[in-house]
């Protein structure tokens, strides 16, 4: 069961791939066709060799009268330079626009889950799909896909020289050439089943090392280090063992293809070289000339190369599928929940809430339905109207539907039945005030700070946002002030710290509307009075705030609570 | 080039290797090259002696011998390259092997700075360690090689064909060495050297964007991070293309300078086959042993576009590793430590220790060390004692408690850790000290390994003791193989809980005559904390014990609970 499903998305994988070039056709088409222009240019430059010579040597035409053959030799192997090197440029490019274009497709999809869902899987495994796996597909749009095509076209237009030259120097090659991919695939089954007997022993040492790095302290603490040493050193040389019983088979489908093209070299060659004795009387043998045959000698290797380049590229092909079912995963885990961004355009019948002043002074949550995507109601059909100015403190048991009521206002959520609509508009549509139980921050200075979501703050009102959320001790003890780093002291900030840094955000921000969870939970008796003088302070200053909260202080702050318990208000 | 070199001395090591494979490696080449140019050679005899044939000139050609040396170089160019591939793979696995040790025991010997750093580190650094694996492969043994049969053939022909001859293909030779090489190096290392890093700034750059969601989506200044982000990525991606896009001309431009001597070997043979001083198959020979040049001239522009990388990730490594004073010292430092696990209970005293401004209120025994306080955090425990101390998180709780243990120094201020034989030396104080960390690390490994590590020598029943201590003898009964049985990512998943009693059970089972816990039952339950709590006693008694945690509900068995405050 398990195996099907996971050949299923090794299929949708290798699709998906290929689809995504559909918007870099240009550069695509662009890579190939220099490929082949790079593989006319060698049979052009092989031809010319072989024509050279065959003057020279069977003809005894002059250096100075084949000079225009020289000149066309030149022109030939600097043809195929150029058209090599502008495959490289092109395949670059065209693996760079493709991958941006991913990446473009995962921001939206981010976009597209909110700022809630985003955020169940962690922001580092996230930023692993954006950066590592998106980068892994290089070598697939670069090398192995053109490559896929150049394989088969290559060898194709040598092979009708070749068979103009002479047939039966034909036929061997389209002999060997599908002999070919099918000893490698049975060379690359058996690598595969000896790959799936030594799987767990391989993870288990080659996983041995970082273990042993990520415990070092461990180690240290037990006076182990040594010992742990001889382990690494023990266990490495076993992986060594596993791994080259592996290898050893692996690398049986390159010895294979080395055969091959080495064979049809000899082969072709003593064919060649007694047809010219004239021992050979059969097929087009007798016809052959130095020319014609030092023209398939030269063809012979080039036949091969192109299936070389392609058994190299494979393993980027590999990584690219493992790296594109992650990704896929990311792009297509259900798309839009139940709590659809569309779900009000399907319930047209709700009242349009016309922009009077009575709306326009007013937050009206009406029958607000919010279920989530595993089915579980988040909000049952909740009604509150919040007038501006108010401070409301949400409590409840905890999974009660606080936080949730929070999304619903800041527009992270929408619901599936009902309206919300914040001073007149759709939540999430104005700018408001937002401060989760996380706290944010980026590396830099206090200003960097503040400015990431102001972006035109001056300086002094920086200081003064500071200031007002308690950190001003903090900003004169640091050197350079608000140009200072957040982290210089090494540790960072405290949760309080980083808390308070949120809130000068809010003070600094020109919003109407501040959204606060759970303002003041695991915070130091310090920490916790600045934040209630901060929101006393937002409120005296005409702003709305909603905040949930256990704190008894912070519950006489606000002018009314509501309590929400199973996705309801309680009272009000 | 200087930050290669401590490596390329430890892949030195092993010469014989070294060596072995790339004979090996030569080997293959010249097949390759021997069978193109040989069948060149034949191709071209056989057509002159065919006409001469032809004509009626009875001549014996002797086809046995080329026809031989063309099979010959046909089975040697194939078994070569298989065994070449063996060998060599072999030889990097044993690399790597010598490198991880090398890597192991820099860092171990090295104090604490890699300590705090996360996966990503650790990722990077399996990276930063394969690039210098394959240095031989990749890098040494290709230039060596293009160098060695560029030369000898230069030689060979200038031998034989003249001193101009020669002089002319060692040009061209020349030229497409210097550009698959050093030119390449030259006009991509400083961008390869910096992508590793400035991938690490866009990966920061990423999670910032995205814990951050909320707060920017409330700002409205989502779209606007959105375009900075896509345009650094965007500019990473370009430096990326751009280095690819280089390499890729480089080998082109080499693959015209080798082919360009192929011309020019056919022009110069032309004439001297003109004026007999060659015959025409050693006219052709020569050009096709050129031909031939490609294949490994084609194996430098990877190694050379990605040499700035490899810079910069051998200098990450020395960084860590904290190369060579570190692993120089390691032998000597490192015995005294280990080899005493010291017995009798010792005193131990924060005096001055500054971090957060982290001050001890409600002290209300050992009154000797009030006197005279510096600023910062002073707190003595005498021999013996069990002090528990409490504080909210984020305190420093477990700063100072690494402090004790002697695994950081403090910024300011000292601790002292004092056995009756004397003053204990920061560096030597794990020597006395069995420390349970905060966070758990239980080894890949069997959870009779996992224990071992405090004591290897402990006989089963004192595994099985306790275990029992710590309330696991369940779980044990549960593990089909016992001890043995294997624990993490590959064998039985230990629920957060029990990982911590295992933890604290290897902490137990260290005898050392003090004992730090840090949040020791973390994950238990109210039922087994009092029940491990119990049992714990008995392991505990004589030794001088310090317990950090954060209410006094999580502490051990304690004489004196100390309350930690942050001043700020």
């Amino acid at each position: 069961m398990a195996k099907t499903t996971h050949g299923a998305s090794r299929l949708d994988a290798a699709r998906w791939l290929r689809s995504q070039t559909a918007g870099s056709r240009k550069l695509v088409t662009r890579t190939i066709a220099a490929g082949l222009l790079a593989g006319l240019f060698t049979i052009l430059q092989m031809g010319l060799l072989a024509w050279i010579i065959h003057a020279a040597v069977i003809l005894d035409n002059s250096a100075m009268s084949l000079l225009p053959f020289f000149v066309g030799l030149v022109l030939a192997i600097t043809g195929r330079s150029l058209a090599q090197g502008f495959q490289a440029r092109s395949a670059a490019l065209c693996s760079h626009t493709i991958r941006q274009n991913i990446r473009i497709e995962l921001l939206s999809r981010w976009q597209a889950l909110g700022p809630v869902r985003l955020l169940d899987t962690s922001a580092g495994t996230l930023a692993r799909e954006w950066v590592e796996h998106v980068e892994a597909l290089h070598g697939y749009f670069a090398r192995f896909m053109p490559q896929q095509i150049l394989c088969i076209a290559v060898p194709l237009m040598i092979v009708i020289v070749v068979a103009w030259l002479d047939w039966l120097a034909a036929i061997f090659l389209i002999i060997s050439a599908p002999l070919i991919p099918l000893f490698m695939a049975l060379v690359g089954m058996g690598a595969e089943k000896l790959n799936q007997e030594h799987f767990q022993l391989i993870g288990r040492l080659s996983g041995h090392f970082l273990d042993r790095i990520r415990g070092l302290t461990t180690l240290q603490l037990f006076g182990q280090t040594r010992a742990a040493a001889e382990t690494i050193h023990t266990r490495s040389h076993q992986y060594r063992r596993v791994t080259m019983r592996m290898l050893k088979v692996a690398f049986l489908s390159s010895a294979v293809l080395e055969f091959f093209s080495s064979v049809a070299i000899a082969v072709v060659a003593m064919y060649v070289g007694f047809g010219l004795l004239g021992y050979l009387s059969f097929g087009p043998a007798p016809e052959l000339t130095l020319f014609s045959g030092l023209f398939i000698l030269l063809l012979a290797p080039e036949f091969f190369q192109p299936l070389r380049l392609l058994s190299q590229h494979y393993h980027d092909r590999a990584s690219a599928l493992g790296a594109t079912e992650e990704i896929l995963r990311r792009l297509e885990s259900d798309p839009e929940s139940v709590n659809s961004k569309y779900a009000f355009e399907e319930h047209p019948d709700e009242p349009p809430p016309a922009a009077t002043v009575a709306t326009e002074e007013r937050i009206v949550i009406q029958s607000a339905h919010v279920a989530f995507p595993n089915g579980r109601v988040g909000l049952d059909s909740v009604s509150l109207v919040i007038n501006r100015g108010e401070a409301i403190a949400l409590t409840g048991p905890s999974g009660g539907g606080k936080t949730t009521f929070l999304h619903l206002l800041a527009g992270f959520l929408r619901p599936c039945q009902g309206f919300v609509r914040v001073f007149g508009y759709p939540a999430g549509e104005q700018r408001f005030g937002w401060l989760g139980q996380s706290a944010f921050m980026v590396q830099g200075s206090w200003a960097d700070n503040l400015r990431v979501t102001c972006p035109d703050a001056t300086d002094g009102m920086i200081e003064s946002a500071l200031q007002a959320a308690g950190l001003g001790d903090l900003l004169t003890s640091r050197s350079g002030g608000i140009h200072s780093l957040v982290s210089e002291a090494g540790g960072g900030l405290s949760g309080g710290q980083a808390r308070r840094l949120g809130l000068a955000r809010l003070f600094l921000a020109d919003v109407d509307l501040i959204l606060l969870d759970e303002p003041t939970a695991a915070l130091d008796a310090e920490s916790e009075r600045f934040v209630l003088a901060s929101l006393q302070r937002l409120s005296t200053q005409g702003k709305t705030l909603v905040f949930a909260t256990h704190h008894p202080s912070l519950l006489g702050l606000a002018t009314r609570v509501i309590r929400i318990d199973g996705g309801r208000i309680l009272n009000e | 080039m200087n930050e290669l070199l401590p490596w390329l001395r430890l892949i030195g090591q092993r010469k014989a290797r070294l060596f072995v494979g790339a004979v090996l490696m030569l080997a293959t080449l010249l097949s390759g090259l021997g069978l193109l140019a040989l069948s060149g050679w034949f191709i071209t005899a056989t057509a002159l002696a065919g006409i001469l044939m032809a004509a009626g000139t009875a001549i014996i050609f002797d086809v046995y011998v080329p026809g031989g040396g063309i099979r010959a170089f046909a089975l040697t160019r194939t078994v070569g390259r298989y065994l070449e591939r063996v060998y060599n793979h072999d030889t990097v696995l044993r690399l790597l092997a010598d490198i991880r040790v090398h890597v192991f025991r820099s860092l171990a010997a090295s104090k604490s700075q890699f300590r705090d750093r996360g996966s990503d580190w650790l990722a990077r650094m399996t990276t930063d360690v394969d690039a210098m694996d394959t240095l031989f492969l990749r890098l040494v043994a290709p230039t060596g090689l293009a160098a060695l049969l560029s030369l000898g053939l230069v030689g060979i022909l200038g031998a034989g064909a003249g001193f101009d001859f020669a002089l002319v293909i060692a040009v061209f030779l020349i030229s497409a060495f210097l550009t698959a090489t050093i030119a390449l190096y030259w006009r991509t290392g400083a961008r390869s050297y910096r992508q590793q890093d400035a991938l690490e700034t866009l990966r920061g750059d990423v999670i910032e964007y995205l814990e951050g969601q909320a707060e920017l989506t409330a700002a409205g200044v989502v779209p606007s991070h959105r375009e900075k982000l896509l345009a650094n990525t965007e500019q990473w991606s370009q430096n990326q293309s751009i280095i690819d896009q280089r390499s890729g001309w480089h080998g082109a431009i080499s693959m015209l300078f080798v082919n360009g001597s192929v011309v020019a070997a056919l022009w110069l043979g032309l004439h001297l086959f003109q004026t007999d001083v060659i015959s025409g198959p050693v006219m052709v020979l020569i050009p096709l042993a050129l031909l031939a040049m490609n294949e490994v001239y084609g194996m430098l522009p990877d190694a050379y576009a990605r040499l700035g990388a490899t810079i910069a990730a051998a200098q990450r490594l020395n960084r860590d590793s904290g190369y060579p004073s570190a692993a120089a010292t390691e032998g000597s430092a490192r015995s005294i430590i280990e080899d005493s696990a010291a017995m009798s209970a010792p005193a131990l005293a924060w005096s001055g220790v500054t971090i957060n401004k982290l001050a001890a209120v409600g002290v209300k025994s050992d009154p000797a060390a009030a006197d005279q306080m510096p600023p910062g955090f002073s707190y003595a425990v005498r021999p013996g004692k069990h002090v528990g101390f409490v504080g909210p998180s984020g305190c420093g709780k477990s700063t100072l408690a690494n402090i004790a243990a002697g695994l950081s120094a403090p910024g300011a201020g000292r601790c002292q850790l004092e056995s009756e034989q004397g003053v204990v030396a920061p560096c030597a104080h794990h020597a006395w000290v069995s420390y349970l960390t905060q966070t758990t690390h239980l080894f890949d490994d069997t959870l009779g390994n996992n224990l071992r590590i405090a004591d290897p020598n402990a006989s089963d029943q004192q595994l099985l003791s306790v275990l029992e201590t710590v309330a696991l003898t369940d779980l044990l009964a549960q593990l089909p193989e016992g001890l043995d049985t294997w624990l993490g990512a590959y064998g039985k998943q230990v629920s957060g809980g029990e990982a911590r009693r295992i933890a604290l059970a290897r902490a137990l089972l260290r005898d050392t005559g003090l004992i730090i816990l840090d949040e020791p039952f973390t994950g238990l339950d109210e039922t087994t904390r009092t029940v491990v709590r119990d049992r714990m006693s008995p392991w505990l008694a004589g030794k001088t014990v310090i317990c950090f945690a954060h209410s006094p509900a999580a502490l051990t068995q304690v004489d004196t609970v100390v309350t930690l405050e942050r001043l700020h």
